[in-house]
């Protein structure tokens, strides 16, 4: 990919634009001095012609004939002129001036200045008619004697002064560009330096080193500050994010290698002295099972990761009330066997954009926990309510509950209130995390709430997937619930 | 010995203890938490602390440097899953003496709280001779003048305490504290009946020294030759 440069592209903007500027100036400057010129000339031009005038004398024959008299007029030789009487007669023409040039001269029709251009070179010409006044001695108001002057210069030097003029404008605008390109070089060189320090920073930060500390002159800068924070925070969020999947790597690894400390311990332990058959067994079925429990620990784990890895599976759904019972009908021998009170809320179907795995893992997990903290002889209750669109999944236990200061973490991975007494039942610190992510996947929220000494209630929200199958299957489902709940 | 094992994990605190108990005749308590660690430390009863890095409520670093600002000397053997050289280098500085990482191998955690143990009371050989009785810690066998003396498990205890510590006055509330743990019912008769065993077991096999009892401060090992060596 290229790059484009910012600093070289206002450079190079600002240099066209003044160099846009200088032409344009002297294209005025040029425009204004020619036309101030011109009519210095024209002005020049109907002097000549008046001294042309001037240079027409009686002729003294009998007809009163008039002449120009040459020899006393002094004009630039490459000027050309003609002076004719009304009827056509030349009186006088420019010495050495060729026929062309005197077939153009004679071309003026009127009255006026005209360019004209004989043998590829501008001229102006002036038409004026006079009357030349002769003796006036002789004769009272004198013999009147009109005349056509044609008078043309050469406009040749004037262009090139009017250049001449204008150079020094030229030259000034161009060595303002020079200047103006040089500084702008430095200025944005040093007024960039901000973000050049800006980038040395952003490039130090690594896995290994997040410390990221916007240096005060990118802060300082109205536009700079905006980036210098959005890293800052955009670091500090990959930092934590970065250390929290840390932590859990280094908490799964502690747990993995407890479980296998407890294993090989244990397998030690047992050949250590001779024992007897009876204590082998023993030993056995200790060890078979830690090796369940090692065995269960791993599986969600793995479940977790893929929770958290994958994305939601697309258009799954299943029946929560349908899960709920299931699992109430898996766990119902343990919480007989706990003399608790397991009791289930489960009517019509109500539609999750969950899979039927996951539908169960979220009730069993909740309903296993729940039967873990019970009270003895307790009660646990599991029931859904739809309000609406959305479908809320509310286990409640009638246990010790959890302090509030532990309440805050126990949807952290491998976060246990009570260790000691979540190992005896064989919980890793992962059930509610599970639950988590698999509620949160699908979009829901999942809550918990506990007194102690009184129980806990996780009440987790999923809305309701609604196609036109589920509508016509719900409606005559939802009438029924309704007649169940007749007060009669 | 006495030794106190704080670690979360029942299962596996009950693995250490078990062999501790078995294979080096140690009395263990546990402690699931490290406060209840901390409390239970406090008393000084103990040859020896195990402790888990990795502990609710107070963990085993904070433990360390909790016992090592009281100047509680007891030897401290850590037991951690993280194998990180910053958090060993931490906890070597903090006070502990050695360290162990999970999963670790049984018979090694025994030798190395044997020799904590051992360093801990300034003995660096796991064999040591007082006059001619000399103790072997790892086969758990004392022997006068290379003749086997059979004790019991509680007689052998008795002088493996005693004679890391000869000529010095130790009570009979030091031996109670030193060699049972809590499960045990204290009776300072006990201690009394088992000394009177050991010194008679100890004269049989033709022991010149001998343990005398100081009436109401405690019981002392004898030694013509004061100096503890390491044969």
């Amino acid at each position: 990919m290229r790059h484009t440069s910012l600093s070289r592209q206002l450079i190079v903007g600002i240099l066209l634009a003044e160099l846009a500027c200088v032409l344009l100036f002297a294209g005025v400057a040029i425009l204004h001095e020619m036309h101030g010129r011109q009519r210095a000339f024209d002005v020049m031009l109907r002097g000549r012609a008046d001294s042309m005038l001037g240079a027409i004398h009686d002729a003294e024959d009998t007809q009163d004939n008039v002449y120009v008299y040459s020899s006393e007029l002094v004009l630039p030789k490459h000027d050309l002129w003609e002076v004719r009487t009304p009827a056509g007669h030349i009186l006088g023409t420019s010495p050495g001036a060729s026929p062309a040039a005197m077939t153009a001269l004679g071309s003026m029709r009127t009255d006026g200045y005209v360019n004209l251009h004989v043998n590829g070179e501008g001229y102006r010409g002036i038409r004026y008619d006079g009357v030349r006044v002769i003796d006036r001695d002789e004769i009272p108001g004198g013999l009147r004697r009109p005349v056509t002057i044609f008078y043309a210069s050469p406009t040749r030097d004037l262009w090139r002064e009017a250049l001449e003029a204008v150079r020094f404008y030229v030259l000034a605008g161009g060595l303002l560009l020079a200047l103006t390109g040089i500084a702008l070089i430095w200025f944005l060189r040093r007024r960039l330096a901000p973000l050049q320090e800006l980038a040395d920073v952003a490039s130090h930060v690594s896995v290994r080193s997040w410390d990221f500390k916007p240096p005060a002159t990118a802060l300082q800068t109205a536009e700079l500050a905006p980036i210098a924070r959005s890293i800052d925070e955009l670091l500090d969020g990959l930092h934590q994010a970065f250390e929290r999947q840390r932590q859990l790597t280094g908490d799964a690894a502690h747990e993995l290698k407890t479980s296998i400390a407890v294993l090989k311990s244990s397998l030690q332990l047992l050949s250590m002295n001779p024992r007897t058959p009876e204590q082998y067994q023993t030993g056995l079925d200790t060890l078979l099972t830690d090796t369940e429990r090692m065995e269960q620990l791993a599986a969600r784990m793995l479940a977790l990761a893929r929770l958290e890895e994958a994305p939601a599976e697309e258009g799954a759904s299943a029946d929560l009330a349908l899960a709920l019972r299931n699992v109430a009908a898996r766990l119902s021998p343990i919480a007989e066997h706990k003399q608790i009170t397991l009791e289930v809320g489960a009517g019509s179907p109500l539609v999750v954009a969950l899979s039927s795995d996951d539908a169960e893992t979220l009730c069993s997990n909740l309903i296993i926990n729940a039967l873990q903290h019970a009270a003895p002889s307790g009660q646990v209750t599991a029931s859904l309510d739809r309000n609406v669109q959305i479908v809320t999944l509310t286990v409640v236990d009638d246990g010790e509950g959890i302090p509030p200061e532990a309440l805050p973490h126990v949807f952290e991975r491998f976060y246990r209130a009570d260790r000691s007494r979540s190992r005896l039942s064989g919980g890793a610190g992962l059930g509610l995390s599970i639950c988590k992510a698999i509620v949160e996947r699908a979009g829901g929220t999942i809550q918990i709430a506990s007194t102690l000494g009184a129980g806990t209630r996780v009440t987790a929200s999923l809305a309701i997937t609604l196609n036109s199958d589920d509508l016509r299957e719900e409606k005559p489902e939802m009438r029924e619930t309704v007649e169940s709940f007749d007060p009669r | 010995m006495r030794v106190l094992v704080v670690e979360d994990e029942p299962r596996l605190a009950n693995n250490i203890a078990d062999a501790l108990r078995e294979r080096c005749g140690f009395a263990v308590d546990w402690a699931a938490t490290g406060t209840d660690g901390i409390s239970m430390a406090e008393f000084q009863h103990y040859d020896l602390l195990v402790l888990d890095l990795m502990l609710p409520g107070t963990d085993g670093l904070a433990i360390v440097r909790h016992i090592r600002r009281r100047r509680d000397l007891t030897p401290i053997l850590i037991l951690t899953a993280r194998d990180e050289r910053e958090t060993v280098v931490e906890l070597l500085d903090a006070g502990a003496d050695d360290y162990l990482t999970k999963p670790f191998d049984l018979g090694e955690l025994l030798a190395r709280c044997k020799a904590s143990i051992r360093r801990g009371k300034g003995v660096a050989h796991p064999e040591i001779s007082v006059g001619r009785i000399s103790l072997n810690t790892i086969e758990q066998t004392v022997r006068c003048s290379g003749q086997l003396v059979d004790l019991s498990p509680t007689e052998y205890r008795l002088l493996e305490y005693m004679i890391f510590r000869p000529r010095a006055i130790v009570s009979a509330r030091e031996l109670l504290e030193h060699l049972y743990d809590y499960n045990w019912q204290h009776h300072s008769n006990v201690i009394e009946a088992h000394i009177s065993n050991l010194r008679k077991k100890l004269r049989a096999a033709g022991e010149e020294t001998s343990i005398t009892t100081l009436r109401g401060r405690g019981y002392r090992l004898e030694s013509p030759d004061p100096q503890v060596s390491p044969t």
